[in-house]
């Protein structure tokens, strides 16, 4: 199993954390770069329109509490989590992964519940990321996918 | 879902997943944060009303999220009769182990009212007798912005406020719920 | 019997004053000092703080027992962790009248009998739960005058109940 990529977006429809693992063959020695930042941005956008529109086509043929969880193409697949609270987790992976809406969600408690929410100094909104990138939630964040991988 | 499986439910999350803090330290740490804005507002308790609805908004935003994590919520409550169950029973439960009763409703089931028939905060209170603050100050306030805020983060836009206390020597404390509305889902910005 | 009940804080001034009479054996629970009496109450406890203030250092618990007396008036105290000290003159009723009998069996008729010491620690002890519930209200301020009405009615309650 090969994790690619993982963003996440707010209820602004805001990306405000985006990760990427390279593949282990290409990472031997820089273990994880950040996106280069101008494709970055634009993977985010893309991605979120994509996600974004899946959700609401799902909500209008299968009803309001449907959700889709993944699609697959030919490269890679993708899956999304959404809170309640309209926060959406979105994780890339290999077309072999099962569902890792479970991981998602687990994302979502043990990770950004726990460092990001209950920090008391970060902002409740996150503009431009901003709160999200502390040290303990990319550690976690890090440890966990790479434990899955 | 019904009432009595929210009940379940946050007793079960209560027994299991909550770490447990001593009573007088939230009641103490509460009155103090009261007592330290009655000063700061010169007794202006309109004002410090103001102010404890304002903190406990910003106390609502991060909560919910607590709340959802904690109560494994994947779908949203499908009315709000639902959510007002889910409040009582399982978020007062789980953050104070209290459960409020849930009855008044109107008929178009927007508005509810909240009874306490106990309350963590004002356990040991009495208000002073400077012949305002019975009048004006509503001591637990501060729970009407924690309802705002953290509704408003799933999507409903919520007015609370407190219609009886027994600090001030009513019956019953009891809190008003209304449904203002649902706030749609933000769209991302079009791009040019 | 006739009882003066007073709190005093740390600074040596009056937090609470509360004055009432026997409830036992069909009294009506209303003191019975003198006008001329009833002022002087307040210089013979300020008087035996100094002997509170002494004796609390030799004693294990919170309960001095009587500690003063002053002709006919016998003074308890209790003190509690803060250093705020619970006061209670106690007067026995002059034996006059035909009440004399029955009130040399009454709680205090001898004042400093095991009798009399246990009913008013019992005394001290429920105004003790509830002076920690009444200085536990956010509103109140060390060495603050205690003016809650709550709390008044439970000194009287227990007044009643011990004394």
């Amino acid at each position: 199993m090969v994790v690619y990529s993982f963003y996440i977006f707010d209820r602004h429809t805001e990306c405000i954390y985006a990760r990427s693992w390279l593949p282990q063959s290409l990472s031997q020695h820089h273990s994880s770069a950040p996106l280069q930042p101008s494709t970055a941005s634009d993977d985010a956008k893309l991605i979120f329109g994509t996600v974004f529109s899946l959700r609401n086509m799902v909500r209008k043929l299968g009803g309001e509490d449907d959700a889709f969880i993944s699609y697959r193409t030919g490269n890679y697949k993708m899956h999304f989590y959404e809170t309640p609270a309209n926060l959406r987790f979105v994780m890339l992976t290999d077309t072999g992964t099962m569902s890792m809406r479970n991981v998602l969600h687990q994302i979502y408690i043990n990770l950004w519940v726990e460092y990001v929410v209950k920090n008391p100094l970060a902002p409740v909104e996150h503009k431009n990321g901003a709160g999200v990138k502390n040290e303990l939630f990319e550690l976690g964040l890090d440890q966990f996918i790479r434990g899955l991988m | 879902m019904s009432s009595n499986k929210a009940s379940r439910i946050g007793e079960e999350i209560w027994k299991t997943r909550i770490d447990k803090v001593n009573t007088e330290l939230v009641t103490l740490t509460y009155g103090t944060i009261v007592v330290q804005l009655c000063k700061d507002y010169d007794n202006d308790y309109e004002e410090v009303n103001k102010q404890l609805d304002k903190m406990g908004y910003n106390i609502g935003l991060r909560l919910i999220e607590d709340y959802l994590a904690k109560s494994n919520t994947m779908k949203r409550c499908t009315s709000f009769r639902e959510t007002a169950d889910m409040i009582a029973k399982v978020g007062f439960k789980i953050f104070l182990n209290i459960t409020p009763q849930v009855t008044n409703w109107t008929n178009d089931n927007n508005q509810f009212s909240l009874v306490f028939d106990e309350n963590p905060f004002a356990d040991f209170v009495e208000l002073p007798d400077d012949g305002r603050a019975q009048d004006e100050l509503w001591y637990s306030n501060i729970l009407c912005g924690v309802l705002r805020g953290a509704l408003e983060m799933v999507q409903m836009q919520v007015e609370a406020h407190f219609i009886s206390d027994v600090l001030k020597g009513n019956d019953t404390t009891e809190m008003r719920v209304s449904l203002l509305r649902y706030i749609d889902d933000e769209l991302p910005p079009e791009d040019d | 019997m006739s009882y003066y009940f007073a709190i005093v804080g740390t600074q040596d001034a009056p937090l609470f004053e509360y004055e009432f009479g026997t409830s036992k054996q069909g009294h009506d629970g209303l003191s019975r000092f003198s006008d001329q009496v009833r002022h002087l109450n307040q210089f013979i406890l300020h008087s035996s703080l100094d002997i509170a203030e002494e004796v609390q250092w030799a004693h294990g618990s919170m309960y001095l027992k009587c500690i003063d007396k002053f002709f006919d008036n016998y003074i308890s105290c209790f003190v509690t962790g803060a250093n705020v000290k619970f006061l209670l003159l106690h007067h026995p009723l002059n034996n006059t009248g035909g009440s004399g009998s029955r009130s040399s069996t009454a709680i205090g008729a001898n004042p400093t009998s095991p009798a009399t010491e246990e009913a008013i620690k019992l005394f001290f002890q429920e105004v003790y739960e509830n002076w920690v519930k009444a200085v536990m209200s956010p509103f109140y301020q060390n060495n603050m005058e205690v003016k809650s009405p709550v709390f008044r009615q439970r000194v009287a309650a227990a007044g009643r109940k011990y004394l």
